[in-house]
């Protein structure tokens, strides 16, 4: 490994805190692309650089550049939004982007297909709704997600105003956002004045991801990412404080070991007062530690994986002078959501509709995207985006609920789907993705229909079994935290990960490679089969395949690699 | 009666003398007038013919002869009458109507009009300034002057000839005295055109040309013009520029010619012959009751024109046919609005009757070819020739319409085939020197003779800047030519581009906003000299782009309107505003 920083690194370091050439790119009126480095600053700033990968072929042929179009993902922390702010993504989408809205597995709304000169329009527009994209991508802080339906309605304000606290805090405070995109007045920055307190120049060496968990409901795999925060509350109910984890993460890269998944490890224990001294100190530490030199390095699970908790933890303490207790117990029971209605505070109900692989959109046979415009246009509660890309119309007044209820039924948002449907996700991959290996959201529905016929066959159609699927090893999906994870390989062509715990507390275990359509009914149906036949009473997919033998339990990190044993298609 | 003029002391043997007497005895003062005119001519070129005959020893009777031309057909026509007059010994002066000063028809004593009708029945553009003067208060009295009117059009279109109509009415209301009767001419105007052409040169040649000298044309013209023949072409490429989402088909064409591409240059169009869709001609076979006649069927696919229905054609069809229908549509005066938005073939489906070979023919005209903007230099790719072809397809009265020149090449063409063409050049849509700047607005298929202007001044390095305007539906699926003007950019062949799409936004853009938004700069260029070119659609945007262009000025200068259409006017006058709508 080189002493070379990154090309990125220099890229942040020259950026004038993220202003680059962006100005200057958006002026260019030919091009559907901007300046190439900016490519990586742009970020920052909620976007990405894409190209429509479906009309790559033809393009050179018909004498047209690829046919860009920017990402753009909005900062939602907790994935709570008012109906207003519902609308105008939903109008924007319609006028700029591709016509749908995409919800995240980290809880934000994606628009896709937004042409450069596009941009500050859409940009401008989310604006006057309070909405913006700053550090929805990019090395720095991301979306702060939160539990969306804690049985605790109460916990879940704490919960709530805790992500926003951290989310505000730990933003970038250059307002090159607002002087590119909003035409703000540039604002020069004195001398020797710190623009960054938190960051610096050059940011955090990789993406940075915070949770915040509200047990018994790990919906939002809290594991699988840098930083979380579980509730820990007293008998009364009310938030006693906060168990801290750190170390989490997915991505890996096919057929480099050094590189894989890793379950989040608890550090201990503080107090709400406490959380925001912790988390800086935390992301600092991550600033000067972290890998700048090997983008596949750079993420804090392998800080923590190389230089070991305890030295971690210690720093940690002594920069932010918080002393943390020993972790308190909590027990988490499942990662997915409750469909359906449930009891909110006084009297407010809260409807959670399945959303497949979280694309809001019109299909032919169901407006689905219609019907929550109109839902919006009669509702005052909030709209909630679930970690599962799913979609709760929350604190609904008793005398709405009907008619609520009514509009989602008829456009299919309630439909009776089967154990394994309702647990499910997909990452977008193509054709947006610039990453993406295989399909994956066009393709995972026709895959469950296949093996929603194998399960019914065996009875198992109502039981919930969590299956992801991703068009890369970059995990998007959490696919490794999931009871069946598919894993692109190729085009047609997946990984089957088998045996993570349905609570999210271990991850899978590679169980077959490069499997087409048939190989990936092939593979599970003999298992569905057994599962069905010697199952013990509750017992999960994920610990039956383990106790039966298919695959060993992952232990973390390297592990994930390790004791893998490939099943032979007969 | 036979007479010697020839005196027997004439220096010539005696059977010359006789032969002489023979040929000069019987001829005409026209004859003689001519030989005169010759043999002044021969001498003073010192036996080798010259290209300036002797002055006469009376003036010829002058002939003016002014056109209104778009593509160049009533300027040829123009050229043809010269010829005819000066055999006639008269002094024709041919005008185009774009340089027309009005009081040169006030000191004209005989007096033609030729003039081709466009858009929707307006004159062609660059005739537009004159032709509104003349139709203005403003106009001079013209009492005594001689004049005919040949029109030029298109049946197709709803306002038949219209521009020779009211031009012809015009002079006659000035006090004109018609002494040629107007003929107004379809697409396929060569033979009567040639008729009406000598019968009204006759008419306007006095009865007694005598004792006149007659210039003789010794045949010395400067060089030829570029040949304008039927070529064939071999298409070496076929490519649809518009992404596969797009609702547009635009046919990027790439021509070779085995013996060399015509000599066009940037600005000239070709011709293309094209042939009618099978399916269609099969199917009017069917509803006229002719299916299965061979010989017609390849005939009307290669020669006919099988759509366009015009009062003409409905009327021939009531007179042939005797239907009571079509013939009351026709007394109720409904047949011309009845033919909006329909073809021939909604005539007989509509009222059928069974048709024999001859009258089907009788109701439709040569299929004539269509003209498309050449899209490259030969500077650039030598013995090729490119066009950018954008297929009509519409919807009237519930039928799928299909234009047939652009759908022939969208749906029928393929690489490897062939295609009739044939050059059209256009002198008065050329570039300018090489150091003049030059500006250009093209959207749509409009873009198409600016990639040739591109080219060629790449080729010959030209130190004038360029600028493009262009604009289409969508930015990602309808951008024609992206990559060639990125490269353009890049190398300097163009110095500047704006680009204007309408189905991006909410709020639709065209390039007149562009225009518009850039005004400042645009201004700037243009009293630096720059030429402005507009070129594509003439119904919509060629007016809206020079609206804009007046108002820009206004704006820029802070002048009125009136000051500012001035300026556009003068512009269009000393020939920088330069158009080619279709
Ligand atoms: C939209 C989303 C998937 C979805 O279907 O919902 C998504 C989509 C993309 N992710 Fe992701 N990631 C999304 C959640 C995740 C998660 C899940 C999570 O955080 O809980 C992970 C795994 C956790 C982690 O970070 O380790 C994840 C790990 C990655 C990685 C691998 C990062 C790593 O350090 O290993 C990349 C590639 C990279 O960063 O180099 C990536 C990159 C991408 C990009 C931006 C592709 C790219 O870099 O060009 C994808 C855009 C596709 C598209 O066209 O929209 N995405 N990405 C999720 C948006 C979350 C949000 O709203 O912020
Ligand atoms: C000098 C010149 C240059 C040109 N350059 C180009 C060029 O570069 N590229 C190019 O594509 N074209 C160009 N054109 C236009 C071209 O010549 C043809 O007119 C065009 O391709 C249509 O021909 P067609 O045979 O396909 O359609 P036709 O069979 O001639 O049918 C066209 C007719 O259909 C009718 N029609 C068309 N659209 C509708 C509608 N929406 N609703 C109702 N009626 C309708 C109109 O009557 C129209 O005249 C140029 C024309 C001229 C005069
Ligand atoms: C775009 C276009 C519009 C036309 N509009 C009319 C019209 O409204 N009425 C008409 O009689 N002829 C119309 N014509 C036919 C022309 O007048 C005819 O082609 C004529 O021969 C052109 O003469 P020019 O080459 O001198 O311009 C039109 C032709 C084109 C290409
Ligand atoms: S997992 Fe891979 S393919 Fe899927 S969205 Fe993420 S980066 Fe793209």
């Amino acid at each position: 490994m080189t002493d070379e920083v990154s090309r990125n690194e220099r890229i942040k370091e020259a950026s004038d805190y993220l202003r680059g050439t962006l100005e200057q790119g958006l002026r260019e009126e030919i091009t559907g692309a901007i300046i190439e480095d900016d490519a990586q600053l742009v970020k920052f700033h909620g976007m990405y650089l894409q190209d429509d990968r479906d009309l790559r072929p033809e393009r050179t042929r018909k004498k047209m550049e690829k046919a860009f179009a920017f990402m753009i993902r909005v900062r939602i922390p907790g994935g709570v939004l008012t109906p207003r702010q519902w609308l105008m993504l939903d109008k924007v989408a319609r006028d700029y982007g591709n016509g749908t809205m995409r919800l995240t597995t980290r809880q934000t709304v994606q628009l896709h297909g937004v042409i450069k000169s596009n941009l500050k329009a859409t940009l401008k527009a989310i604006d006057t709704v309070l909405l913006n994209s700053i550090a929805a991508c990019g090395d720095i802080n991301r979306n702060v997600m939160c539990n969306v339906l804690p049985e605790q309605s109460r916990a879940h304000a704490a919960a709530i105003a805790l992500a926003r606290s951290i989310s505000d805090d730990l933003l970038p405070h250059t307002p090159a956002y607002r002087e590119i995109w909003l035409d703000g007045e540039r604002i020069a920055g004195g001398e020797g004045e710190v623009v960054e307190p938190i960051y610096g120049k050059t940011y955090l060496p990789r993406k940075f991801k915070v949770v915040v968990a509200v047990p018994p409901s790990n919906d939002v795999d809290i594991f699988a990412h840098d930083l979380g925060y579980i509730a820990i509350t007293d008998d009364a109910g009310k938030i006693a404080g906060w168990n801290v984890i750190v170390g989490g993460g997915m991505g890996m890269t096919h057929g480099e070991p050094d590189t894989y998944p890793r379950i989040a490890e608890v550090m201990g224990f503080c107090r709400t007062e406490d959380v925001l001294k912790v988390s800086e100190a935390v992301v600092t530490v991550q600033r000067d530690w972290g890998d700048r030199r090997n983008r596949k390095h750079a993420r804090l699970k392998y800080t923590i994986e190389d230089r070991g908790l305890e030295v971690f933890r210690a720093e940690v303490e002594k920069r932010s002078g918080v002393r943390l207790a020993p972790a308190k117990p909590y027990t988490f029971t499942s990662t997915g959501d409750r469909y359906g209605w449930t009891e909110g505070l006084n009297g407010r109900g809260h409807l959670t509709l399945f959303v497949q692989n979280g694309r809001v959109q019109d299909l032919p046979d169901a407006a689905q995207q219609s019907a929550l415009r109109t839902i919006a246009q009669m509702h005052d509660g909030d709209f909630r985006i679930t970690p599962n890309q799913n979609l709760i119309i929350a604190n609904v007044p008793t005398e709405k609920q009907a008619a609520i209820e009514r509009i989602a039924r008829e456009a299919g948002l309630l439909a009776p789907w089967s154990g394994l449907r309702r647990n499910s996700m997909a990452c977008v991959a193509l054709p947006t993705c610039g990453l993406a290996l295989a399909e994956s959201e066009r393709y995972l529905p026709e895959l469950l229909d296949a093996l929603d016929r194998k399960l019914a066959a065996h009875g198992l159609s109502a039981d919930d079994i969590v299956i992801r699927m991703t068009g890369c090893p970059n995990g998007c999906a959490r696919p490794y935290l999931a009871e069946i994870g598919l894993v692109g390989k190729g085009p047609g062509r997946y990984n089957l990960y088998l045996g993570a715990a349905f609570d999210g507390s271990r991850m899978n275990k590679l169980y077959a490679e490069d499997l087409d359509h048939a190989g990936i009914v092939e593979a599970l149906d003999p298992l569905f089969a057994a599962y069905a036949r010697e199952r013990q009473k509750g017992e999960r997919f994920g610990d039956f395949v383990i106790r039966a033998g298919h695959v060993v339990a992952s232990g973390n990190g390297a592990d994930f690699h390790a004791n893998v044993r490939l099943y032979e298609p007969i | 009666m036979e007479m010697s003029p020839i005196p027997k002391t004439a220096p010539f043997a005696d059977e010359e003398i006789d032969l002489l007497n023979r040929v000069v005895g019987t001829a005409t003062p026209v004859q003689r007038a001519w030989l005169a005119g010759f043999l002044a001519g021969l001498d003073a070129s010192g036996g080798t013919p010259a290209l300036h005959p002797a002055a006469p020893a009376r003036p010829a009777e002058p002939l003016t002869i002014v056109y209104a031309s778009e593509s160049g057909n009533s300027e040829k026509l123009a050229g043809d009458i010269a010829k005819a007059a000066r055999k006639n010994g008269l002094k024709p002066t041919v005008i185009d109507m774009a340089d027309l000063e009005l009081t040169v028809l006030t000191s004209a004593r005989k007096l033609i009009f030729i003039a081709a009708t466009w858009g929707e029945g307006d004159p062609p553009a660059r005739a537009v300034r004159a032709y509104n003067e003349l139709m203005g208060e403003g106009a001079p009295r013209l009492d005594g002057v001689e004049f005919g009117v040949l029109a030029l059009g298109d049946t197709a279109y709803a306002e038949f000839c219209l521009v020779g109509k009211k031009i012809d009415e015009r002079l006659a209301a000035l006090g004109g005295k018609r002494v040629v009767d107007r003929v107004d001419l379809d697409l396929d105007f060569a033979e009567p055109a040639a008729r009406w052409i000598g019968d009204a040169v006759k008419v306007l040649t006095p009865p007694n040309a005598g004792g006149r000298v007659i210039e003789v044309d010794f045949g010395g013209k400067p060089s030829a013009p570029a040949s304008t023949d039927i070529v064939e072409a071999e298409i070496t490429e076929h490519v649809d520029l518009n992404s596969s989402r797009s609702d547009k088909e635009t046919i990027h064409l790439a021509l070779s010619f085995e013996n060399g591409a015509p000599a066009y240059e940037p600005g000239d169009s070709l011709d293309l012959y094209p042939e009618n869709d099978p399916a269609y001609v099969d199917e009017l076979l069917r509803l006229a009751g002719l299916a299965g006649d061979e010989k017609l069927r390849a005939d009307f696919i290669k020669t006919r024109d099988v759509t366009t229905l015009s009062l003409k054609t409905v009327e021939t069809y009531a007179g042939k046919t005797g239907h009571h229908y079509v013939k009351a549509l026709i007394a109720d005066g409904q047949a011309r609005e009845w033919i909006a938005g329909r073809q021939l073939i909604d005539l007989i489906a509509t009222f059928p009757i069974a048709l024999d070979a001859e009258t089907l023919r009788a109701l439709t005209r040569p299929l004539a070819p269509r003209a498309y903007s050449i899209a490259s230099s030969r500077r650039e790719v030598s013995d090729e020739a490119h066009l950018l072809i954008s297929a009509v397809r519409y919807e009237s009265h519930g039928r799928e319409r299909k234009g047939i020149a652009s759908n022939y090449v969208a749906e029928r063409l393929r690489k490897g085939g062939r295609v009739r063409v044939k050059l059209k050049p256009n002198k008065h849509f050329a570039l300018p020197a090489p150091d003049r700047d030059v500006i250009m607005v093209g959207p749509g298929t409009g873009v198409a003779p600016f990639r040739a202007f591109v080219q060629e001044r790449r080729a010959v390095e030209a130190s004038g800047r360029s600028w493009l305007f262009f604009g289409d539906r969508t930015f990602t699926h309808d951008f024609l030519y992206q990559l060639d003007w990125q490269e353009a950019l890049k190398d300097g062949a163009l110095t500047r581009m704006d680009v204007a799409f309408s189905r991006d936004t909410p709020e639709k853009i065209y390039v007149q906003h562009k225009l518009w938004d850039r005004r400042a700069e645009l201004i700037e260029w243009l009293d630096g000299g720059a030429y402005f070119y507009v070129c594509g659609d003439a119904k919509a945007m060629a007016k809206d782009v020079r609206a804009a262009l007046v108002r820009a000025y206004a704006d820029v200068k802070s002048v009125t309107p009136e000051v500012a259409e001035q300026a556009v006017v003068t512009l269009e006058r000393e020939k920088r505003y330069l158009q080619d709508t279709y």
